[in-house]
């Protein structure tokens, strides 16, 4: 790459270099004596995201990577849905010892205050996001996803003083790192295959290959790829790398939870996205089997495996592997399968863009609901902590129903729109039977989606639990359930938007077009 | 006033309903409720009024007033979006015009009841579900509108809740509409595979093209569309074999009788079919058998209507019988005289239903002609307006009722003139119609007002317990209504009732031409359509386009005359005279010889029973269709909780047994974790390996 190409490239990462600043600053402030400017850190950080978010706004349709549209939607709703998360985990780093308030200790003890490093770490993560989406290069793409999945180790192991969190803080590192080790190899593998870690060379390469072999890839190009899909299953927690999943999301103080349970699965599906798109679609046929098999397992060992629990925080998780497993369904179909379909629903990529809101409001809320109840001085968990919840706290059994009921695909909620374009392209690329699978899967998931809430409305109140009284929690887990209904309602604008987005994925030759559409979609939607 | 406004129509009632609901909230609050329902529904109309000069102006696109984008996908889309021609203006006149001046009225009726607000939430509603459905540029916003009135009309029939006819008269209109609907949804759903669209002025643009095609010949499809959608419009307008519904919706309060029978519900299976009059026209059995449904249903209600005594069950039957008319101008192609019918029947009917309504409150809820006479010095007002009324719907000369009777009995004639038997049949059964209508009306009125002064009180003492009303002797002695707000919107009914036929027929006719529900065809059956019944009105359509530009059905055809005279002028004498000895003869058995008719309906009280049970047609109904139903209903029951209960349940036991043979992996030891992942990454490399090599 030459120097030339380097500086055009930074010159577009503007919104992301503004969020490290903003990180560092937390990071800063967070060191700070007085307790004033200590508590402005999330402030910092909201102020960074909304600035960022403008800034990716300016930004959109200048940037050079053929992905551009999807790249500025993915950063657009990283920096939307990070503002949600923020409320979500107020009062997270406050909350270290059961019996002390951190924050409220007349002694200023460093090594007890963790409110400037949550936020910069919070901040680096979603940086870590956006640098993903934006990645045109291997090694970008490897270090932009251990950007946003290094932080989250540090977060799970301080949300809560618990031997618990730190112990699924070890679990998430190790089991991370061994991922990350497969998928750098496999990186390193299509290096090796291809003799360039540049996108735009790989492509032209693989094509070149391609048109050589009689339309097959080589061996060490397709090694490389089915190891760097299987290693980034981790961040999507698919199978086979699904394990960390539950005993992680468990141990993590429930706004974390949420946090890992839309930032890092973010992360991954844009980057299977930009790894799949190397080789193009229709995938390869040894791809596509990996990947299909994949899919179907990983959505029904996540709804029996949610069945069986009666910890909710663990069934949101297991739910979470689910609506990984429906992700890749749409990762197959990939982008224009069916042009005349309209909407998302002839375009696999988009129709996971919109997934990914769609499920992470879902999830958002309801993890935030949890996160606002406490019971024994200890975090609300199981189904017998939310039964009832609609006499006690009608607001939360609210955005509770309102969440779970999106997360299963109901109209008019987002969820409902969500899947309908899932199935939709999965559909028009004619991948039938997964789509049956799928369909099957979200039967068996209504089963424990309809149990918390008939538990939240119908069960008797648990008189242990209590409203942790933490506002912003409140305030994010309404934004969540009204965007949930109102995105339902008028998602149309946002499918045109991530539907321009990806019209682009590959055909080249419309760029100069295409990016610009999707960019003046983005501004309308942003405003 | 910019045309803009017009978009906002449907959304002022809805308003208005929103804030009845809130009015609902606080006893305090409620007694706003009926201003505020009648400013949603008046407001539209002064808008119909500002902007009607700028919407007749309308040309070609523009008609089409999209608000926003509905539903989109693929080609599929669907526009909130209004399509204004001269026949949505005249539908929203009758519509905000009728229905505030009923809304105010009901403002006096409706004192002091339980649920007033209630009440009035619905009636905006109403106004908004009936406002959309006249104004959607596509059909499947023209179901939202049928499908909102529908709800409406169960809302309000069911006003009275505690009262269990109320509740049955609500269910069965809801149910039997349904039946309807569903032809209507499947007509909608043809119609988008027939034309790739659901929108309006696409279709009908279509249609008319496919008519305009000498070389096109109708498709499966083509013929089936009309079959469909007409079910819908019979099951909304009342006709055979749906009707059963609307004369049990008297249950509902008065005001919501006249609002479903004049100015809303019941009209808007005619203005669907007027409105897509060419869809009708490239079936060639389409039209015929909507005017055969037509005229039956005129007669056969007008004979029940006959031997009715419950005052509002007269004036049901006789809308049931009206509408039939209405469908007979339509399927005559004489959309003209179908939709003209129907806005001078919005005037007489909403005026006869209130003042019935008057009657039955100054009587407290006194309803059997048997128990009142001689009301007229008692009630002179209503008296008098309720005497406009009758005369309108008999049809008395130049009444508003007698041109609009007239059009729609002179075009059936002259296409049966023409060689269409069928059509010849059905004026006279028409005619025949006619005289039966006046004849019920005026027995109607002449029992209730002329005679010896008589009457019982009903059971329904002291209007829901208001003590503060005006009048406070009115539970023992029947008395007139005030005039705000009761009498004052009835006199205005009443002059549109007697003088809406002359001022409006000019315009009228103006309208209908310029909107889509004017004919392509001219109505000209050759008479091929008698001995070959698959004769197409297509080939008749391109036959006769070649004469000339003379394709104006609403004027007739020159060769037709009658007794030496245009038919129209033939027909006005005839229907004239045919009023008249109607009236005659009620005046003879009902107000001077009354001993003389009851002797009569003795003598044959067979048929008298057989009437006052409306044919036994409900039982009919229910012998054949609802208890073999219900019984499929039971079996049905039996086997799903035992065979699919069963079945299901064994099956929702799989997802757990396969959750439980994993749960093992999932062990909490990290070390079992990364064995996990490893294996997964060798058996995945694996697999590719084997695939590929």
């Amino acid at each position: 790459m030459h120097k030339a190409e380097i500086i055009e490239k930074v010159a577009g990462l503007w919104p992301e270099v503004f969020m490290l600043i903003g990180a560092t600053v937390c990071l800063f402030i967070g060191l700070s004596k007085g307790k004033g400017p200590r508590r402005s850190t999330p402030w910092i950080a909201a102020v960074t995201l909304i600035i960022a978010a403008f800034m990716v706004g300016d930004n959109l349709g200048s940037e050079t990577n053929a992905l551009a549209g999807m790249a500025g939607y993915v950063k657009l709703a990283v920096a939307g849905i990070g503002l949600i998360l923020l409320m979500v985990t107020a009062g997270v780093p406050n909350r270290l010892r059961q019996t002390i308030d951190a924050e409220a200790a007349k002694e200023f003890e460093p090594g007890d205050i963790m409110t400037g490093e949550f936020y910069a770490f919070f901040l680096l993560s979603l940086t870590g996001v956006m640098l993903t989406a934006g990645a045109g290069d291997l090694v970008w793409l490897f270090l932009a996803l251990e950007l946003t999945s290094l932080p989250t180790y540090v977060m799970v192991a301080t949300s809560r003083d618990r031997v618990e969190a730190q112990e699924s803080a070890v679990k998430y590192f190790f089991l991370g790192a061994l991922s990350a080790a497969v998928f750098l190899y496999g990186f390193a593998l299509i290096y090796g295959a291809t003799g360039s870690t540049d996108f735009v060379e790989i492509t032209a390469i693989v094509q070149q290959q391609m048109a050589e072999g009689g339309g097959r890839l080589p061996g060490l190009l397709l090694m490389g790829l089915t190891l760097s899909v299987v290693g980034v299953c981790f961040k999507i927690a698919a199978v086979p790398m699904h394990f960390y999943t539950a005993d992680v999301y468990e141990g993590a103080a429930t706004p974390v939870t949420a946090f890992l349970a839309f930032v890092p699965k973010t992360a991954g599906a844009v980057a299977l996205i930009l790894l799949l798109s190397l080789v193009g679609w229709p995938l390869p046929i040894e791809i596509e089997s990996l990947i299909w098999i994949i899919a179907a397992v990983t959505m029904t060992l996540g709804n029996v495996l949610g069945l069986l629990q009666n910890n909710v925080k663990r069934v949101l998780a297991y739910s979470s592997i689910a609506h990984s497993g429906y992700i890749l369904v749409g990762l197959l179909a990939g982008p224009a399968v069916n042009e005349a379909a309209g909407g998302a629903l002839g375009n696999g990529i988009a129709a996971i863009l919109f997934y990914l809101v769609a499920y992470g409001l879902g999830t958002i809320a309801s993890f935030a609901v949890l996160g606002c109840l406490r019971a024994d001085d200890r975090e609300a968990q199981t189904y017998k902590h939310i039964s009832g919840l609609h006499k006690k706290h009608p607001f939360l059994a609210a955005v509770m129903l309102l969440s779970v009921l999106s997360l299963v695909g109901l109209p008019p909620l987002v969820g409902f729109l969500g899947k309908v374009y899932l199935i939709g392209s999965a559909f028009s690329a004619g991948f039938t039977m997964l789509v049956i699978v799928l369909v099957l899967n979200s039967a068996i998931s209504a089963a424990y989606y309809l149990r918390i809430a008939s538990a939240c409305y119908f069960g008797e109140p648990d008189d242990s639990v209590y409203s942790a009284g933490i506002f912003p929690r409140y305030a994010g887990a309404l934004v969540a359930a009204v965007l949930a209904v109102v995105l339902g309602i008028i998602g149309n604008g946002l499918v045109n938007a991530t539907r321009n987005a990806t019209s682009a994925t590959q055909t080249t030759a419309q760029t100069e077009s295409l990016p610009a559409q999707a960019a003046a979609n983005l501004r309308n939607i942003n405003q | 006033m910019p045309i803009e406004l017009i978009k906002l129509i449907p959304w002022i009632p809805l308003l208005g309903a929103a804030l009845c609901g809130i009015c609902c909230m606080k006893p305090a609050w409620r007694k706003a409720a009926g201003p505020i329902s009648v400013l949603s529904i008046f407001i539209p109309f002064l808008i119909t009024c500002g902007v009607y000069s700028a919407a007749s102006g309308l040309q070609g696109d523009d008609k089409i007033q999209t608000i926003y984008q509905w539903m989109g996908v693929g080609n599929f889309t669907v526009n909130m979006g209004y399509y204004v021609d001269s026949l949505t203006m005249v539908m929203l006149f009758v519509i905000t015009g009728i229905g505030s001046l009923i809304a105010t009225y009901a403002m006096g009726y409706m004192k002091g009841e339980r649920g007033y607000a209630r009440f009035f939430m619905g009636v905006s509603l109403f106004i908004f579900a009936m406002t959309t459905l006249v104004m959607a540029d596509n059909l499947v916003l023209i179901y939202l509108g049928w499908e909102g009135v529908g709800l409406c009309s169960y809302l309000l029939i069911g006003y009275y809740y505690d009262k269990p006819e109320a509740v049955a008269a609500a269910k069965k209109a809801f149910i039997v509409n349904r039946i309807g609907d569903l032809g209507f949804a499947l007509g909608i759903f043809l119609t988008y595979k027939a034309y790739g669209s659901v929108s309006l002025h696409t279709v009908v643009d279509k249609a008319i093209e496919f008519l305009n095609d000498p070389n096109y010949t109708a498709t499966t499809a083509d013929l089936w569309i009309p079959f469909l959608l007409m079910l819908g419009a019979f099951g909304k307008s009342a006709q055979i074999p749906l009707y059963v519904w609307l004369p049990d919706a008297m249950a509902g309060p008065t005001p919501v009788s006249a609002l479903v029978h004049a100015a809303t519900m019941v009209t808007a299976g005619v203005y669907m079919i007027a409105r897509l009059i060419p869809v009708f026209q490239l079936s060639p059995y389409a039209l015929p058998t909507v005017a055969a449904v037509g005229g039956v249903t005129a007669l056969f209600a007008g004979t029940i209507a006959l031997c009715q005594y419950d005052l509002k069950k007269v004036f049901a039957y006789s809308t049931v019988s009206q509408l039939g008319y209405m469908f007979l101008g339509v399927g005559a192609l004489s959309t003209f005289g179908g939709i003209f019918h129907l806005f001078t029947h919005a005037f007489f009917k909403a005026l006869l239903f209130l003042t019935a309504g008057s009657v039955m409150h100054a009587l407290a809820g006194q309803l059997d002609l048997r128990a009142m006479s001689g009301l007229r010095h008692k009630m002179p007002v209503t008296c008098w307006l309720m005497f406009a009324g009758c005369l309108a719907l008999a049809g008395f000369p130049f009444t508003a009722g007698f041109f609009s009777k007239d059009t729609i009995l002179a075009e059936t004639l002259i296409v049966g003139m023409e060689g269409n038997g069928l059509f010849t049949l059905l004026a006279l059964i028409g005619l025949l119609t006619a005289f039966l209508t006046a004849f019920y009306t005026f027995r109607l009125w002449f029992r209730v007002f002329m005679g010896p002064e008589h009457f019982e009180m009903g059971d329904d003492h002291g209007h829901g317990g208001d003590d503060s009303h005006d009048d406070h002797g009115h539970a023992h002695e029947p008395h007139e209504m005030p005039w705000w707000p009761m009498n004052a919107p009835l006199a205005v009914l009443a002059f549109g009732a007697i003088f809406g036929g002359l001022i409006f027929s000019g315009w009228m006719s103006g309208s209908i031409e310029t909107s889509t529900a004017n004919p392509i065809a001219i109505h000209a059956v050759d008479t091929h359509a008698q001995t070959d019944p698959g004769y197409s009105i297509i080939q008749v359509a391109s036959d006769t386009s070649g004469h000339g530009s003379e394709a104006d059905a609403a004027h007739g055809d020159e060769h037709h005359t009658l007794m030496g005279m245009d038919v129209h002028t033939a027909m006005m004498l005839i229907s004239g005279f045919i009023a008249l000895l109607g009236i005659g003869c009620a005046a003879y058995f009902h107000w001077l010889n009354r001993p003389l008719t009851d002797e009569i309906a003795k003598k044959f009280g067979v048929v008298v029973e057989v009437l006052y049970n409306k044919y036994y047609v409900d039982e009919f109904y229910d012998a054949v269709i609802v208890k073999p139903l219900r019984m499929l209903g039971h079996g049905f029951f039996l086997f799903d909780q035992f065979v699919i209960n069963g079945l299901v349940i064994t099956v929702g036991y799989l997802p757990r047994l396969v959750g439980w043979s994993v749960q093992p992996t999932q062990s909490g030891k990290m070390q079992g974790y990364g064995l996990g992942m490893v294996l997964g990454v060798a058996v995945a490399a694996l697999l590719v390996f084997k695939w590929a090599f």
